[in-house]
């Protein structure tokens, strides 16, 4: 099993643009530290029609208002999130589609180098191995040591799930084993549990030995992969 | 507090979302999802009156939930529906003092 950079057509570098703008990962960073409340505050307007400040801080009063829980830091927080997270609303739909699928990338990105060396994390990265031929498209995340590697694929929305990204997370474990080597396969994906669940069972591909890593428990990447 | 019981919220969420399902239901490859999202969250939605449906809702949550019930009516784009058929309920949920 080997690692490799991906080749960098048109769309990947105008997408690695995206990926680059600082505000990305200073809103990931954002989300990092993040409440599930929060999270699902960002999901929301990034979501959304509406720009107005005000009207997500009504539609929020466990995070603004008289009655909102936690301490000055974590107030700050949630207006912090807001802000970044009405920047991306007000991006063209395209856009705005990319930069939710940076931040995603950038925040499992962050969470993991909590656990890892920074250096064993990487973007964008091709999985070989031998006699089989490589899978076009790149892993989002993946974390490269010896023994213990991991590829994530990243999705802002249970929408997201699909076959060809089930087949090919399972397929590299699988090829992985049958060199016996191990690598652990995750999908991360930004909405809620209940909502992956509907999802997946409407896909017949494999995913029994892929962990769903959803917007409630995204702080599980920070601690040992299942 | 309101007048307005946990119960009278959640009708009044439910049928909000009756039109959301509505417009997400025309994105055809996605009609069995989008059914199948629709009734696992009412199903949460159940799960939250049987236990605290006769309960006054809060003047807050009253509130939050009017402003989400006013932005889902904005959607007009059936691919932002479906998006929204998830999130409406989690962004309902909280300001009700529920997890998800």
């Amino acid at each position: 099993m080997r690692f490799q950079d991906a080749a960098r057509d048109a769309r990947a570098v105008v997408y690695a643009g995206i990926q680059a703008e600082p505000g990305v990962a200073r809103t990931a960073a954002l989300l990092a530290d993040a409440t599930a409340a929060q999270r699902v505050l960002a999901r929301a307007i990034m979501n959304g029609e509406t720009m107005d400040g005000a009207h997500w801080r009504a539609m929020f009063p466990s995070l603004f208002g008289p009655s909102a829980v936690g301490d000055d830091a974590q107030h700050a927080r949630s207006a912090a999130i807001l802000e970044a997270s009405l920047a991306v609303a007000d991006r063209g739909e395209q856009v705005r589609s990319q930069v939710r699928g940076a931040l995603v990338e950038e925040l499992t990105a962050q969470l993991l180098a909590r656990r890892v060396a920074a250096g064993a994390v990487h973007r964008e990265r091709r999985i070989l191995f031998d006699g089989v031929r490589a899978e076009i498209h790149p892993y989002d995340v993946t974390v490269e040591r010896d023994g213990a590697a991991e590829a994530y694929d990243c999705k802002w929305g249970a929408r997201g799930i699909n076959a060809d990204v089930l087949h090919q997370l399972d397929d590299a474990r699988t090829h992985a084993a049958e060199e016996e080597g191990r690598l652990t396969v995750s999908l991360v994906v930004f909405d809620a549990r209940r909502s992956c669940d509907v999802r997946l069972a409407h896909q017949t591909a494999p995913h029994e030995a892929t962990a769903i890593v959803t917007i409630e428990n995204l702080d599980e990447l920070t601690g040992p992969p299942r | 507090m309101s007048a307005e019981t946990i119960q009278a919220l959640i009708d009044r969420v439910l049928d909000a979302y009756a039109v959301l399902e509505e417009l997400g239901e025309e994105i055809e490859d996605e009609w069995s999802y989008v059914a199948d999202l629709s009734d696992a969250w009412r199903t949460r939605f159940d799960e939250v009156a049987a236990h605290r449906g006769a309960i006054d809702a809060p003047d807050e949550a009253s509130a939050a939930i009017d402003v989400a019930i006013d932005e889902i009516r904005r959607i007009e784009d059936p691919h932002r529906a479906i998006d929204w058929l998830s999130t409406f309920p989690q962004v309902v949920l909280l300001a009700m003092g529920e997890q998800p």
